[in-house]
C-alpha cells in the first residue's frame, strides 16, 4: 500500500509543474460555466432548461474529474516512448503495486482539480445533503479512478506519438461530446434517436446524473441503479486497463 | 598446478550472486542474447566488455528483471528472474546507460522519489539525497529541470540513484559514458566504494580502459555469445604467444614485405607505422626482430615490448577490434 501511494505521489506532483495547461484548463472549465451559463440560459427553451447554470455545472464537476483524470495518459504515453518505463519496471515494488500506483495518482489528480468545481458547484446549485455527500464521494473516486485507468491504457496502445495522441483525442472527445453535460436527454433523444440511450449509458453521462441529483437539481434520477452502472464501468475499465498497461509496458521484454 | 588448483579452491568457495543458465533473448527473429552461461560472485566488480549491439544491455535489464528470458533463467542471489521478479528487484539497482527521466522532472525531486520507492522514510530520504548530491557534485543542479542538464551530469543523476538506493547488486550500464575523464576517475573511486561496502558490482562497458580500471574479472560478449570470461591476467594469459613488440618505423610503404618477414616469428598486427607483433618471450625476440628490420633497410623509431591491451584479447577471440566494432 505505501509503494501504490509513493507511486501515486509522483503523478500527482508532476501534476503541479504543467502550471499553464492547469491554468487553461480551470479557465476553460469556468468559462464552461460562465459563458454557456449566462450566454445560453436566455437562448434556450426554458420547457427543456429552466437554468441552464444549475443544468450545466454538475456536468461540468464530470468534464474537470475527467480532463484532470485522463492528463495522466499524456506522461505515461511519453515515458513509455522515452522507456523511462523501463525504469519503473526495475523498482522494488510488485507489478500490481505499479499499476495501482499510476491508476490512483491520474485518480488523486482528478479528485484534487475537482474540489474547487465542487465548492462552484455548492455555491450555484446547492449544497447536498448528509447521503448525497456520500454520493458525491462514491461518484468522484469511481469516475476518477475509471477515466485514469482508461487513459493509462489507452496511451500505451503504440509507441507511435501521433497514432497515441489521435487515440486519445478521438476517445476523449467521444466521451466528452456524446454524454448528457451539456444537453438533456430530452435533447438528444430528439437529435439523435435511439443513440440517445447509448448517451445515457456512458460513464460521463452517470456520474452527472449523480452528481445532478446530489446537488439536488433534479429528483429523478434512480441513484442506486446509475451507482451501481458506474462501479460496472470503472470495474471493466480498470480491469482492462490493468492487463493493457501491464502487457504494453513490458511488450518489449 | 597447485596454483591452479588454489585457484579452483578459491573460486568454488564464493558466493554466488547473479547465475545465468542457458539464458537468451529473442526480440522477433533477432537473438539479442544467445545460450549465456555465467556465474558472477558476491561482492566482485564484474565487466561485460563488448561493442554496442553485443547484448550488454539486453543481459543486465533482464537482470533488473525489465525483459524477461525467451528462454533460460537468471538466479540473482538465488531468487529466478522469472519465477521471483520482485525478490530480485528487491536486491538489484541499476544505472541505464541512457537516463531515464522526463523533461518535467528535476533533479532533487526525482532522487528523493527514488528514495522513497527503494524504502526510505521522507527524512532519511531528504538526508541521504543530499549527501549523494554532494558526493556527486551535483548539490548546485539540485533544482534544474532534467532537460537543462548535459549529457555527463545525466549519467551522474542515473548513478546517484544507485548511490541512494545501496543495492546487493548494483547494474551499471556503461557509467562513465559522456562523462569527462576527472569525474570518471571520482566515480571509479566511488564504484569500488560500493563493492568495499557490501555490493556486487555489473558493469557495462566498451571502454577498456575503464574495464581495466574497475573490474575484476571480464566477460567478453560478442554477437549475443559469451566468448570468454576471466581475470583481466587472466584474459591476457590466454593469448597464446601474449607478448608483444611494438615497433614504430619511418615511413609505412613496407607492409606487405614486413608482414611476410615478422610473421615469421609470430602474428602480426600492422596499423600506421605502428607493428605489433604477438610472440612468446618478448624480450629473447626483440632483438632478433630490430636487427631483422635493420637488415631490410627498416629505419626503427623506437621499439617496445608490452603486455597484451584488452583490446589485443577482445581482436584474440572476436577476430574484431572493440572501437571498429563499437562503430
Amino acid at each position: 500500500m505505501k509503494s501504490v501511494l509513493v507511486i501515486a505521489a509522483r503523478d500527482l506532483k508532476r501534476f503541479w509543474s504543467y502550471r499553464f495547461w492547469l491554468a487553461g484548463q480551470i479557465v476553460m472549465n469556468v468559462a464552461d460555466i460562465v459563458i454557456f451559463g449566462l450566454l445560453f440560459n436566455n437562448m434556450i427553451n426554458r420547457s427543456l432548461i429552466p437554468d441552464y447554470i444549475k443544468f450545466v455545472t454538475p456536468g461540468i464537476l464530470s468534464l474537470a474529474l475527467f480532463i484532470s483524470s485522463f492528463s495522466i495518459g499524456r506522461e505515461v504515453g511519453v515515458e513509455l516512448r522515452r522507456e523511462v518505463s523501463d525504469y519503473l519496471l526495475s523498482l522494488p515494488v510488485s507489478r500490481v503495486e505499479l499499476v495501482l500506483g499510476r491508476f490512483t495518482g491520474g485518480a488523486l489528480r482528478g479528485l484534487i482539480y475537482q474540489s474547487g468545481f465542487i465548492v462552484l458547484a455548492m455555491l450555484l446549485v446547492g449544497v447536498p445533503s448528509g447521503y448525497a455527500w456520500l454520493v458525491v464521494a462514491y461518484t468522484s473516486i469511481t469516475l476518477s479512478f475509471a477515466m485514469s485507468g482508461l487513459s493509462i491504457a489507452l496511451s500505451t496502445v503504440t509507441r507511435d506519438f501521433n497514432l497515441q495522441a489521435t487515440i486519445r483525442s478521438v476517445v476523449y472527445y467521444v466521451l466528452f461530446f456524446f454524454s448528457n453535460i451539456f444537453y438533456p436527454p430530452r435533447v438528444i433523444a430528439a437529435r439523435f434517436g435511439g443513440f440517445a440511450d447509448a448517451v445515457a449509458y456512458s460513464p460521463l453521462s452517470i456520474a452527472t446524473s449523480l452528481y445532478r441529483w446530489a446537488f439536488g437539481y433534479t429528483s429523478e434520477v434512480d441513484v442506486a441503479v446509475d451507482s451501481l452502472l458506474l462501479a460496472a464501468w470503472t470495474a471493466v475499465l480498470l480491469l482492462a486497463s490493468y492487463f493493457l498497461y501491464l502487457r504494453n509496458l513490458t511488450k518489449k521484454g | 598446478m597447485k596454483a591452479r588448483l588454489f585457484k579452483a579452491l578459491t573460486m568454488s568457495s564464493k558466493t554466488s550472486a547473479v547465475r545465468i543458465v542457458n539464458f537468451t533473448k529473442r526480440f522477433g527473429s533477432f537473438t539479442a542474447v544467445d545460450s549465456l552461461n555465467l556465474e558472477i560472485y558476491d561482492r566482485e566488480i564484474f565487466g561485460f566488455l563488448g561493442p554496442n549491439g553485443s547484448g550488454k544491455t539486453t543481459t543486465l535489464l533482464t537482470i533488473a528483471t525489465v525483459y524477461k528470458p525467451t528462454s533460460g533463467d537468471i538466479y540473482v542471489y538465488g531468487h529466478s528472474v522469472t519465477k521471483e521478479d520482485y525478490e530480485v528487484r528487491r536486491l538489484v539497482g541499476i544505472a541505464f546507460q541512457d537516463p531515464k527521466a522526463l523533461w518535467i522532472d528535476k533533479v532533487q525531486d526525482m532522487l528523493e522519489w527514488h528514495a522513497r520507492v527503494v524504502g526510505l522514510s521522507r527524512v532519511e530520504a531528504k538526508n541521504v539525497v543530499k549527501e549523494v548530491l554532494e558526493t556527486l557534485e551535483l548539490w548546485d543542479h539540485r533544482n534544474k529541470y532534467f532537460y537543462q542538464l548535459s549529457g555527463g551530469t545525466r549519467k551522474k543523476v542515473e548513478l546517484a540513484k544507485v548511490l541512494i538506493q545501496r543495492p546487493r547488486l548494483a547494474i551499471l550500464d556503461e557509467p562513465t559514458a559522456q562523462v569527462d575523464v576527472p569525474t570518471k576517475h571520482k566515480l571509479w573511486d566511488i564504484i569500488k566504494m560500493m563493492r568495499d561496502e557490501g555490493s556486487t558490482i555489473i558493469i557495462a562497458t566498451n571502454d577498456m580502459f575503464e574495464a581495466e580500471k574497475v573490474c575484476e574479472r571480464i566477460g567478453i560478449i560478442y554477437k549475443g555469445r559469451l566468448v570468454t570470461v576471466d581475470t583481466i591476467s587472466g584474459l591476457k594469459d590466454k593469448i597464446p604467444k601474449g607478448d608483444v613488440i611494438e615497433v614504430t618505423i619511418e615511413g609505412d610503404g613496407l607492409r606487405d614485405r614486413l608482414l611476410n618477414m615478422l610473421s615469421e616469428i609470430g602474428r602480426v598486427d600492422y596499423s600506421g607505422n605502428i607493428i605489433r607483433v604477438f610472440v612468446e618471450r618478448a624480450e629473447e625476440k626483440a632483438l632478433f626482430v630490430a636487427d631483422m628490420l635493420r637488415s631490410a633497410g627498416v629505419k626503427v623509431k623506437s621499439l617496445m615490448i608490452k603486455e597484451p591491451t584488452l583490446d589485443d584479447v577482445f581482436m584474440y577471440f572476436t577476430g574484431a577490434r572493440l572501437i571498429e566494432s563499437s562503430q
